[in-house]
């Protein structure tokens, strides 16, 4: 097999970590749980510190893709295993490296079937990395599904509320999205005529007719915006957000809705920029509902993971309406918001969970004047819910910022929509947080523990992490442009 | 030297003879029965392992081994050694008859074998008669003698109704080029494809092997047949039988199907139909053979679209598919036969707490559902997309959506299954399952090959694209 790798491979890497991990879990016997989990601690530690590394080591002034591996896989359809990072994949690979080790650690308390929960958790986050560092359309629909069939048994296995339903909905309407995905991409294989799955060649301009690009977008935009949660395509969300287990939905609504929006990104948009400028108006609308639903929706809920399910809703419209903007700030305010809201939900699926954990129920009505009882597990939800609302310093702030004021200049009427809605999605985070951790606090759980400090450490990372992008946006930013600004220039006017 | 191209079917012969020979001695020697069947199917593979490379044609050139006859000869001949490999204990067959199970099978195979090499109508028409008798007899021996009886009765009177329409359709074909000869055919053909008679006769010839795809409307039987049969005999329909329909199909389409568009509006509704019957009737399953069974009526729509593309790549990807469909049914057989150790009918739930009583089982199900559900990285998916690219080259892409939209469908009832292995707890209690030793590393091995065979599908590709370019 012919090869190409540009330095050490750091992108294989941590994919070699996750499957060494997913090995290593299935190799060791059920009942030594704890080594399976200092295993999955150790594995997903390593890739954290690899895309820790990759951030920082790429070369900004530079720019384009870096750290490029590439492999012959099955010459004859022109199949490569070809990963490369750029400054959209680079925040979304860090991301998945945070989300993922703060998942495992989260999930430490875990006592059910322990082997069988990490061995299909790391399968899982196998396929998030692959996807995000892919250049390849074909490993990019393979890496799709393996992120995918885990949720199925992981749902099923260790959720809670409504589990089997949740996780068929879940993995029906996901997989529904790639039959919509796979014919959209052999259609452009075909098309172009070039015998190639490689995205770079077949990003080149004119390769396919505006037609083509119209017919396929649509088909990707709406396969890849299932994931995304898009309205009116995002009912498996929160439903599947609740009835996943906290370190599952830590990475499902942190990571697995963002390789949605990163799949429209990446695929529709590069290879079909003229289909995304016929379509951007319907993106919009579609994201603008998508928002004000989510909030409105949200504001009715009665379970403490179902707000954070809506809120997702409601947030995963505002990566929506960036990528519909067409402008370089929309875009930095698009993957800017998907790394934020992936950490936000992080920390609040994480500090609910333990909540969980110790009460065994996740009605707002039942916790009652939580911030008595457990302070610190309060302070990380209470951190949390203020970056939902963009509070100034905290990360999601300049990615909603961002993307609403691209938003306001492109779509007048609907940025305002949007807008007004993020006002009332304060509110409805307000009335969760007073709800369920201020007033009296409920009798029946004032024995309980607050959170120890071994088992905060994840959510003090996440917390870090907002706090941090918070402060320091062209941390970013700078990043995120690096790929943006070409992108937005290199389109056809 | 010319006897070498035919050594595999000679094999076979030979082996059915000593069964014969066997079966005269009166007493059943269970364990020795299984272990020189087990022996000779595994001396069979390496038999096709060692034509795989011949070349030539026999019988006045109305037989004719290529590389596409021998690469179906050594899918068949592993598709036997599989079988056998699970019939230690023939709890599901009556145990007068259990002699005649190897001696019904190795005639069965020797069959199968004959089909992939016949290119005269003749030919192909006893071969069939020949695999489909055996097989007639093998599912009434089923145990439960009701059950058998009827489901035996099922097979028989459709597939009889299925040969007859094949002799009618030989005889229009004979009718209007006066040869039965496939070369000759498909000379004559191609000028004469505009005639309705020659579509309509070409069809009607194809359909004893509809039949044995289980195509939609050739579908009826399989449901109780399935259900009916003992499970390895279900599983030697569902795997062996199965690849060999789809060798002949894929030959006499590539010879004689090009330039009609009729003619691939049909089997593009046969193939859609078959896919959407196949899967909304499988949701409604509660017996796991039953369910099995549907499932290889949507199966047989996917490889449908495959041949129905009538491009090189697309008789690649139907072989690819014939080789997955052979592990991964396979692997499915052999979890039920080890579940339902006793022989009896098994339900879908009845799969509960299998994850318990034998992970690596519950693991083999669970990667072979995940395959046939066309999920990657699998040797399922491998043989769908090769499929799917190559109906897209021929613009097929309604064609396409609507196959990915049944994979959507189709992965409902293989997570059931799944549901019911992993999520479910039995009844009563239930001991784990002891396995032997070769029957672990069986399980094991064939997950290795699903897997292996997904992720790096090149030398298999290739194996597949070279067999078809040699039918064009």
């Amino acid at each position: 097999m012919p090869m190409e790798f540009a330095g050490f491979p750091f992108l294989s890497a941590i994919l070699i970590s996750c499957l060494a991990g997913f090995f290593i879990i299935l190799c060791l016997p059920e009942a030594r749980a704890r080594e399976i989990k200092w295993v999955g601690a150790v594995c997903s530690g390593m890739t954290l510190a690899l895309a820790i590394y990759l951030f920082f080591a790429y070369d900004k002034s530079r720019g384009g893709l870096q750290f490029v591996e590439r492999v012959q896989w099955i010459p004859s359809l022109g199949i490569q295993y070809f990963n490369a990072a750029d400054g959209f994949n680079l925040p979304n690979l860090l991301l998945s490296g945070i989300v993922f080790f703060t998942g495992v650690l989260t999930m430490w308390e875990l006592e059910i079937r322990v082997k069988e929960f990490f061995a299909l958790y790391f399968l899982m986050v196998t396929g998030v990395f692959g996807l995000f560092m892919s250049m390849d359309l074909f490993f990019i629909f393979v890496w799709y599904d393996v992120s995918l069939f885990p949720m199925y048994p992981l749902i099923a296995i260790w959720g809670t509320t409504r589990k089997e339903y949740g996780a068929m909905k879940l993995t029906l309407y996901l997989l529904a999205g790639s039959a919509l995905i796979l014919p959209a991409i052999l259609y452009l294989f075909v098309q172009s005529g070039l015998n190639t799955f490689d995205i770079v060649r077949l990003m080149q301009p004119g390769t396919f007719t505006a037609y083509q690009q119209k017919f396929a977008f649509i088909l990707l935009y709406l396969g890849f915006g299932i994931l995304a949660g898009v309205w009116p395509f995002h009912t498996w969300s929160p439903v599947g957000h609740v009835a996943a287990p906290h370190g599952v939905s830590m990475v499902h609504a942190g990571v697995l809705m963002k390789i949605g929006a990163f799949g429209v990104l990446r695929v529709a948009m590069f290879l079909c920029p003229q289909g995304w400028q016929h379509w951007a108006q319907l993106m919009a609308l579609l994201a603008s509902i998508g928002i004000i639903y989510g909030v409105l929706v949200g504001l009715r809920q009665t379970d403490l993971k179902y707000v954070i399910g809506y809120s997702s809703v409601s947030h995963m419209g505002i990566v929506g309406l960036g990528l519909s903007t067409m402008t370089v700030s929309g875009l930095n305010g698009a993957v800017f918001q998907m790394f934020a809201h992936g950490v936000m939900t992080a920390l609040l699926f994480s500090s609910v969970g333990y909540i969980y954990d110790r009460t065994h129920t996740k009605a707002i009505a039942e916790l009652g004047g939580l911030s008595r009882i457990m302070p610190v597990a309060s302070g990380y939800f209470i951190v949390a819910a203020m970056a939902g609302m963009g509070v100034p310093g905290l990360a999601s702030f300049w990615g909603e910022l961002l993307v609403l004021l691209s938003a306001f200049e492109t779509y007048p009427i609907r940025g305002t929509l949007a807008i007004s809605a993020l006002a009332v999605s304060a509110l409805f985070m307000l009335r969760v947080v007073q709800k369920t951790f201020y007033g009296p606090a409920n009798p029946k759980y004032v024995d309980l523990q607050d959170v120890p400090f071994s088992l905060g450490v994840p959510r003090m990372i996440l917390v870090t992490v907002i706090l941090l992008f918070g402060f320091f946006p062209s941390l970013l930013l700078d990043m995120i442009e690096t790929a943006s600004i070409p992108f937005i220039n290199g389109l056809p006017r | 030297m010319k006897w070498m191209l035919f050594s595999p079917e000679i094999f076979y012969l030979l082996a059915a003879l000593c069964f014969l020979l066997l079966s005269m001695t009166g007493r059943l020697h269970r364990r020795r029965d299984h272990h020189i069947a087990l022996a000779l199917a595994v001396a069979g593979v390496a038999v096709c392992v060692a034509s795989l490379q011949l070349e030539g044609s026999l019988f006045s050139e109305t037989y004719k081994i290529d590389l596409f006859s021998q690469v179906f000869k050594l899918l068949l001949s592993v598709g036997l050694a599989l079988v056998v490999g699970i019939c230690s204990e023939l709890r599901g067959i009556q145990e007068r008859y259990e002699h005649e199970v190897y001696l019904l099978l190795f005639p069965c195979t020797l069959a199968t074998m004959l089909l992939v090499s016949s290119i005269h109508w003749l030919g192909v028409y006893v071969s069939l008669e020949l695999s489909s008798y055996s097989l007639y007899i093998l599912v009434a021996l089923r145990k439960d003698w009701t059950q058998g009886i009827e489901a035996g009765l099922k097979y028989f009177l459709v597939g009889v109704f299925a040969s007859a329409m094949m002799l009618f359709g030989m005889v229009i074909l004979y009718g209007t080029t006066g040869t039965l000869d496939v070369k000759q055919l498909a000379q004559i053909l191609p000028g004469l494809m505009s005639h309705a008679a020659v579509v309509v006769g070409l069809l009607l010839a194809l359909s004893g092997f509809f039949f044995k795809l289980a195509v939609f409307p050739f579908h009826f039987w399989a449901a109780d047949v399935y259900q009916g049969a003992a499970h390895q005999i279900a599983a030697y329909i569902a795997t062996v039988s199965k690849v060999a329909a789809i060798a002949v199909l894929v030959r006499m389409v590539a010879m004689l199907g090009g330039s009609s568009d009729y003619f691939v509006h049909v089997l593009a509704v046969l193939s859609v139909v078959s896919m959407t019957v196949g899967n909304l009737a499988a949701i409604a399953q509660k017996d796991l053979k039953r369910l099995l069974a549907y499932s290889t009526v949507a199966h047989a729509g996917y490889v449908l679209i495959g041949i129905l593309s009538m491009n090189p790549g697309g008789y690649a990807g139907a072989i690819f598919y014939a080789m997955a469909i052979l592990v991964m049914k396979f692997t499915v057989f052999l979890v039920l036969v080890k579940v339902a150790w006793d022989g009896t009918n098994l339900e879908v739930d009845g799969l509960a707490g299998l994850h318990r009583r034998s992970p690596l089982l519950a693991m083999a199900l669970m990667v072979a559902l995940f395959s046939l559900a066309g999920l990657p990285p699998t040797v399922g998916f491998t043989g769908k997309f090769l499929i799917f690219t190559a109906a897209m080259e021929r613009g097929h892409f309604a064609l396409v959506l609507i196959a990915m939209i049944n994979v959507v469908i189709s992965l409902y009832y293989y997570l059931l299954m799944l549901r019911a292995a992993y999520l479910l707890e039995p009844q009563e209690q239930c001991s784990p399952l002891s396995l032997s030793a070769p029957i672990k590393l069986l399980a094991g091995a064939l997950v290795v090959v699903m897997v292996a065979a997904g992720i790096f599908p090149r030398y298999l590709m290739d194996l597949a694209r070279n067999a078809a370019q040699g039918l064009m």
